[in-house]
């Protein structure tokens, strides 16, 4: 019997192997390619600078913009029962399965000038496509899903007696969320909202559709690989890589330790 | 004073049809019923966490339907606790006082008040993770108990700790009850709690209150088999009652086969018959007195349970007779022994 077991248990831990050697061996390839030196003048070259610190500010006002308006659904769709709840489940996790592109496309058919809502932006000084804007929209589109769908996880551990508990001690609904629900949640919220924030770093996609030009760092990374090649490309990889390393590990630091 | 006027609830899978009920000023109440009858739902609806379908609930006389929860001013305990995670013993305590006109020191200084009250002076300054369960059950009472709310609701509180605990914190509960004069609602499903702490006691069945009343007069004086089945009342027979004949006319007989007993009755038709244990004389001799109903049993087993012997008696089917421990000694009783067993027609009370 634990002969058989731990034979099993070689088999498991093989394929596990395969599978993680799979996902480091090429980002470990990708590290070890980048000289520092290729990677100091990458750091300096003033368009990687500039895509970088744009991806940075993008990404950061897509989540921003995603926390204010999903956490507040996520909140009603773990507590409240309502017609529809499910439906507005699903709809908000839909992005989730559509290709990036034809997120891009899409974006690009109702945000553009001739669009009724494009032409709207547009008339109050709000130019969307191939601006800035843009990639926020792009940004938002693919990564409030995960941000919602985390919240909703967040809350969802928080049991409801806590909060009726605060309530009949003399809370508001309102400020029984403050001082109940949101410290108790706060944390998982905050590790999604970085995921989320992470998730628009690294979309391409449908950026590349809506906004090609200014270049958020994955468009200018394969806007170099494409007009010079492989060597031209690395430098700009590998510090776009190390921005979402970091990232995951605050992540992995941020997730609460679970409880038995 | 709590008062139920014909309240109808539904939330979830739970229903509550028509429940009227009050709790004078000052009180102690149980309701008591089986998981599931809708116990923790009723005490919900009276905090204001559960909307009425109908009917109305009163606190101190003032109409409190629809009035949200942080304005009912009641206290409310759950069988977990529910002890905010995050914050410490102190903090969970003086939750409820917090942003009042009192300012911090007056909090401090209840929290600390009834921390010493309820021995838990020593935890204030500890996160509440990591507390045993009556450490727990102490913090919850301090947290309801500390914005001197005047009505209590306690939803199953001795339910999660161990027994030696339990009956060192409902001694508490009630002293503390005594001293505060709290109209305190609790909900139970053990009878037991309902006979040592209440003055009042309902029996919930199925979201409807079965029956309502002095403990000690619903135990002896259930109304129906299933209050006299789940307050333990003890011997409940399914039968038929008949007139005996002429003469006295209350004289009846109980029939539930293989037993016929004479019963004291004012209507016929098919009853059930509750026979307290206790009530039950038994005897290794010939029983001398007037009990009319008399008949031989073998002893099948004896469950002592501390100064009363419960004795599992064979006379076609199970009766319980409970006997002190004492007399069971001296009789010297024993599984298999043949008795001679007695009981008058007015101790067989039928419903």
């Amino acid at each position: 019997m634990a002969r058989r077991a731990s034979l099993s248990q070689i088999a498991l831990a093989a394929l596990g192997a395969c599978l993680v050697l799979f996902i480091v061996g090429p980002l470990l390839r990708l590290l070890l390619m980048a000289s520092p030196g290729s990677l100091a003048d990458a750091a300096a070259d003033p368009e990687v600078r500039a895509s970088i610190a744009l991806t940075v500010f993008t990404a950061t006002a897509a989540t921003a913009i995603a926390i204010a308006v999903g956490v507040p659904l996520a909140f009603l769709l773990a507590r409240r029962d309502f017609p529809g709840r499910r439906l507005v489940q699903g709809l908000i996790e839909l992005p989730v399965v559509i290709p990036h592109p034809v997120a891009g496309i899409a974006l690009l058919l109702f945000l553009g000038r001739r669009s009724v809502v494009g032409g709207a932006l547009a008339e109050l000084g709000l130019e969307v496509v191939s601006h800035v804007p843009g990639i926020v929209a792009a940004m938002l589109f693919v990564s409030a899903p995960i941000l919602v769908s985390g919240a909703q996880e967040a809350f969802r551990g928080v049991d409801p007696k806590l909060e009726r508990v605060a309530r009949t001690l003399g809370d508001s609904p309102w400020r029984a969320f403050r001082r109940v629900t949101l410290p108790l949640a706060g944390r998982s919220i905050l590790a999604a909202s970085i995921l989320s924030w992470a998730r628009s770093v690294s979309e391409f996609g449908s950026i590349v559709i809506i906004t090609y030009n200014p270049k958020v760092a994955s468009v200018l990374i394969f806007d170099r690989f494409t007009a010079f090649g492989l060597s031209a490309a690395v430098p700009a990889a590998v510090l776009l890589l190390l921005v979402a390393l970091t990232v995951f590990a605050v992540v992995r630091l941020l997730q609460p330790v679970e409880r038995a | 004073m709590i008062e139920l006027d014909g309240i109808s609830v539904q939330v979830g899978g739970f229903h509550l049809r028509d429940v009227s009920f009050a709790v004078p000023s000052g009180g102690y109440a149980l309701i008591i019923g089986p998981t599931g009858s809708g116990k923790t739902t009723l005490l919900e609806a009276i905090a204001g966490h559960a909307a009425l379908r109908s009917g109305r609930i009163l606190l101190h006389g003032r109409d409190m339907s629809g009035v949200p929860p942080e304005r009912r001013g009641l206290g409310f305990v759950y069988q977990q606790y529910h002890l905010f995670p995050h914050l410490s013993v102190r903090q969970n305590i003086a939750y409820g006082l917090a942003g009042r006109q009192a300012g911090r020191r007056a909090a401090n200084g209840r929290a600390d008040e009834l921390a010493e009250t309820l021995g838990i002076a020593p935890l204030l300054d500890r996160s509440v993770r990591g507390l045993s369960g009556g450490e727990q059950q102490r913090v919850a009472l301090a947290r309801a108990l500390a914005p001197r709310p005047t009505i209590l609701l306690l939803d199953e509180p001795f339910a999660s700790v161990d027994p030696t605990t339990r009956h060192l914190l409902r001694r508490e509960l009630r002293a503390l009850h005594e001293r505060e004069g709290i109209t305190t609602l609790q909900v139970t499903h053990d009878f037991d709690e309902a006979l040592r702490l209440g003055d009042l006691v309902a029996v919930l069945a199925d979201g409807r209150i079965a029956q309502s009343g002095a403990p000690e007069q619903v135990f002896r004086y259930p109304n129906s088999a299933f209050v006299a089945r789940f307050v333990g009342t003890g011997n409940v027979l399914a039968g038929v009652v008949e007139r005996a004949g002429q003469g006295d006319p209350f004289a009846a007989r109980f029939t539930s086969p293989p037993l016929v007993l004479e019963v004291v009755a004012e209507r016929e038709g098919p009853m059930h018959a509750v026979i307290r244990p206790e009530d039950i004389v038994l005897s290794r001799s010939e029983l001398p007195g007037s009990a009319r109903n008399r008949m031989a049993a073998t002893v099948a087993r004896l469950e002592r349970l501390g100064p009363v012997t419960l004795v599992h008696l064979d006379v076609g089917r199970l009766l319980l007779a409970s006997v002190t421990s004492a007399s069971a000694e001296e009789m010297e009783l024993t599984a298999g022994m043949r008795v001679t067993i007695a009981f008058k027609a007015t101790a067989i009370h039928l419903v």
